[in-house]
């Protein structure tokens, strides 16, 4: 390892397909169309199902994985981004920690680094395609076939590959934002928006009842006697979606983006012209929501490996000390009921906390401290650090008003490092608070679709600025 | 530098005096994930409209394999 770890990429990036960079700026309408087909595509992949699969209703070990990585079950998007959002992050934690050398100022070392990401990322998906068919997850592999085997493995690394690509797509300038954020808000947008109009009906005893929380409070109004009845029925029914769901979610959503315009900004003026100020902005959420999808990349690994070992062998101690899994009430998914997992995995609902106030809060506390850390690390990570944002600075013939060139690091040390923590902390409290309100979709998840979704429309406005009126859009 | 520009920092902000020629992909909250950047490589280029045209292939011939299955099995 160590030196030139990227020239062993050298002989596969003639084979690396490679999207070409649009040679003129895109307009602005050809991007929003060109984001509304790779959308289409994805959403069609999301409910095609794999062709060959025999059955898919077990406990999903995966639960927990498919908010941050946009994937369906049993559909061609079974793994949806997982081999680029794996691949992109473990060789970024490389290069960040020094484990490899990637001088990003050479052109040649940033056209390896992102032929290492593309390469691992198929090598991932391979694997985990070959993982996930040869233990059974669609059926017993002897049952099945080898062929169909085969045409599974293919089917997913296609998919794969083809997640990829359009990614680079829309990255390169195509279309607006990147295939991974996109893929992850319109999968959970999609899911809140079927909790809140579902027209299914599930039959709960007492007649059937819909399954979308808007549906069923007019169904319920509309056939039952007793309206209070019915509308308390709507509101807090426990089974099913209900109106506080989707009340909490607006809620949250709208906590979200009043907290976005929070910010501190450091005045600057130029140190080639005289006179020329602006502002450096540094957000409340400086690192996003990168705290919140490392802090549940992490939780679900660590979930996925407990359940593994309660299944093999459930009377370990050291097992049982890790998490404790069994189905919930109605439903065959398992969730932690003891154990290390259970402190990490929020409560149910807002009575199941109040009832165990000693899980609740350990959860919040393990929240907060993960999101902080998570953040504080990511900014090293990503090149946010003080240091790379003074550097910046530097190059573009900046400096902090009333500072000089080595006081501005220090300047920036003090602000930047804080808002990153505190901004994580702030993620992990309203990934916490969606939670206990029951907010439709995981807490995790809301706070995904909201930061990325408030994201787009920054870009929106910024592109629309660029071009002019929203005219440019219509015609 | 091409764009080692992170999420949470908005360079955009603070104003240049002149568009000095960096090239900067308009960032999505998360599009940190994956670092792709706008030099060509020598790698097998392709056209956007053929990433297109193979993905909708790719689904049509899932499409054609589970219609196959549904004759041959019934």
């Amino acid at each position: 390892m160590g030196y030139r770890f990227l020239h062993l990429i050298k002989p596969f990036m003639g084979i690396l397909p490679e999207v070409i960079a649009p040679e003129r700026k895109v307009l602005f309408r050809h991007k929003v169309l060109w984001t509304a087909v790779t959308l289409c595509i994805f959403l069609v992949c999301s409910q095609i199902p794999l062709y060959g699969i025999m059955s898919s209703d077990s406990s999903d070990p995966l639960y927990w994985l498919r908010v941050i990585l946009a994937s369906n079950r049993g559909t061609l998007m079974e793994l949806g981004i997982t081999p680029i959002v794996t691949s992109g992050m473990i060789m970024q934690l490389l290069a960040g920690a020094n484990l490899i050398e990637v001088d990003f100022s050479l052109k040649e070392d940033r056209a390896l680094f992102s032929g290492a990401q593309k390469l691992f990322a198929m090598v991932f998906a391979f694997g985990q395609a070959t993982v996930s068919v040869m233990t059974g997850l669609y059926g017993n592999p002897s049952e099945i076939g080898a062929g169909v085997c085969l045409l599974l493995i293919i089917q997913l690394v296609v998919a794969g590959l083809i997640s990829m690509l359009l990614d680079e797509l829309l990255q390169k300038g195509y279309g607006l934002g990147s295939g991974i954020s996109l893929f992850i808000a319109t999968n959970i947008c999609e899911s809140i928006v079927w909790k809140a109009f579902s027209p299914t009906t599930v039959n709960t005893g007492r007649g059937p009842e819909f399954e979308g929380a808007i549906i069923a409070l007019f169904h319920l109004l509309i056939t039952r006697n007793d309206k209070t009845r019915a509308l308390k029925e709507a509101f807090y029914r426990t089974n099913l979606p209900n109106v506080m769901n989707l009340l909490a979610t607006v809620v949250v959503f709208a906590i979200v983006i009043y907290l976005q315009g929070f910010r501190v900004e450091l005045p600057v003026t130029s140190t080639r012209s005289r006179g020329q100020r602006g502002t450096y902005p540094v957000k409340l959420f400086y690192t996003s929501n990168m705290p919140i999808m490392l802090q549940s990349a992490l939780t679900s690994n660590i979930f996925l490996i407990s359940q593994m070992l309660y299944n093999r062998f459930p009377d370990n101690l050291l097992v049982r000390l890790l998490g404790v899994w069994t189905p919930h009430e109605g439903s065959n998914q398992n969730y932690a009921s003891g154990g290390l997992a259970y402190f990490m995995s929020p409560p149910h609902s807002i009575t199941d906390s109040l009832l165990d106030p000693i899980h609740t809060t350990i959860y919040i506390i393990f929240m907060l401290t993960a999101c902080a850390l998570f953040s504080k690390t990511w900014i090293e990570v990503s090149g946010s650090s003080p240091r790379d944002v003074a550097k910046q600075l530097k190059d573009q013939g900046m400096t902090l008003a009333g500072h000089r060139d080595t006081s501005t690091y220090k300047e920036l040390k003090r602000v930047i490092p804080t808002a990153a923590a505190f901004g994580g902390a702030t993620i992990g409290a309203l990934s916490v608070l969606a939670d206990l309100l029951g907010a439709l979709g995981s807490g995790t998840g809301i706070l995904l679709a909201v930061t990325i979704i408030y994201s787009y429309f920054e870009m929106f406005v910024k592109e629309q600025a660029a071009e002019g009126g929203i005219d440019a859009l219509l015609f | 530098m091409a764009d080692v520009v992170p999420s949470g920092s908005p360079r955009g902000a603070v104003r240049r005096r002149t568009g000095n020629a960096t090239v900067s992909r308009s960032g999505g909250s998360s599009s940190t994930m994956m670092k792709l950047y706008t030099d060509d490589a020598q790698g097998l280029r392709v056209d956007p409209v053929v990433v297109i045209v193979l993905a909708l292939a790719f689904i049509g011939s899932v499409f054609i394999l589970h219609i196959y299955g549904k004759f041959t099995r019934g």
